[in-house]
């Protein structure tokens, strides 16, 4: 018999309620582990579920943005030799005139 | 400047009739069973994550000759296929997330492979700013970095085998259902050709571009001589 059993002692009766309260601790946590137990876990929805992404834009853009590269590639190169090329006809025209002269 | 060959105009045709011909291919190909639909963009996002490397290596390969034996027109390979390296990363860093948000729920992921591609696409950007704002001697500092790209692209291959990732691994085409394959390879054929074709066009502007050099400095020598 420990002292906060023990008749008369003054802690006798907090012992009891000491008790009490463990059992009534352990009374709510088994209550509540359920509820607990479903806040942690993902729900699963009835039907359609889920986020709901089409793919044909996506496909759509990635393609789109591939030609759109390459075709502006082409043209960028395009404008580039065109400019050397219109440059060469003057310089060789230059060249023509310095060499007649 | 040379007028363009008859193989050139015989490419130009094919790739051409490839635009047309090749989507109906891959619409024709069937359904991947997990990805659905949105699997369509890897008939063009591998063919030019592959131009993209060979981009890098034609860049690369123009540069040593440039660097150690000072070849103008390894300079003039490097100069055009440093931009395609650009054009093609730029398609394979949009598709390649577009494809990624319908599979995996997210447009980025920091993985090996997505991240050695972005600094690939960098380091090739580098190479062009260097070249063109680098001053005089930019074209060897140019050079070196062209280098460094080259090495970023067997780690960028072989990411996906050695570390953890999100990305599907090397073993997929080898692998393609027997049904899908017309399609991607003739998909693969069109951007080889269409690379192919940039790289010619662009590499003759980069010799006309030197011819125009060459002439304007003769232009100046006579008229002063003449003046």
């Amino acid at each position: 018999m420990n002292t906060l059993e023990r008749p008369g002692s003054r802690l006798a009766g907090c012992g009891v309620a000491m008790r009490r309260l463990a059992a009534l601790t352990a009374l709510a946590v088994t209550a509540l582990l359920p509820a607990l137990a479903v806040a942690q876990e993902f729900v699963k929805v009835e039907g359609k579920a889920g986020e709901d992404v089409p793919a044909g834009p996506f496909v759509a853009i990635a393609y789109g943005f591939i030609w759109i590269a390459i075709l502006g590639y082409v043209v960028f190169v395009a404008r580039g030799v065109g400019r050397v090329r219109g440059e060469l006809d003057e310089l060789r025209r230059k060249l023509d005139a310095a060499g007649k002269r | 400047m040379r007028a363009l060959g008859p193989g050139f105009v015989a490419a130009t045709i094919f790739a051409a009739a490839g635009f047309l011909f090749v989507p109906g291919l891959i619409l024709a190909a069937p359904l991947e069973p997990v990805m659905g639909f949105v699997q369509k963009i890897f008939y063009f996002h591998v063919p030019c994550a592959t131009m993209l490397f060979l981009s890098t290596f034609a860049c690369a390969a123009g540069s040593v000759a440039y660097l150690f034996k000072g070849s103008e027109r390894g300079d003039w390979l490097a100069a055009a296929a440093g931009e395609l390296g650009v054009v093609f990363g730029a398609c394979v860093l949009v598709s390649g997330p577009l494809w990624g948000r319908k599979a995996w729920g997210v447009y980025w992921q920091w993985d090996a492979r997505l991240t050695s591609s972005l600094l690939l696409f960098l380091i090739l950007i580098a190479y062009l700013l260097a070249r063109r704002y680098g001053g005089p001697g930019a074209r060897k500092l140019a050079a070196a970095l062209a280098l460094f790209a080259a090495v970023d692209v067997p780690l960028v291959y072989k990411s996906v085998d050695i570390w953890r990732t999100v990305h599907p691994q090397t073993t997929v085409v080898p692998k393609l259902d027997p049904r899908m394959r017309p399609a991607f390879w003739s998909a693969f054929l069109l951007m080889t050709v269409v690379w192919g074709l940039l790289l010619a066009l662009r590499y003759r502007l980069e010799a006309a571009r030197a011819e125009a050099a060459t002439l304007r400095l003769e232009t100046e020598d006579l008229l002063e001589a003449g003046s």
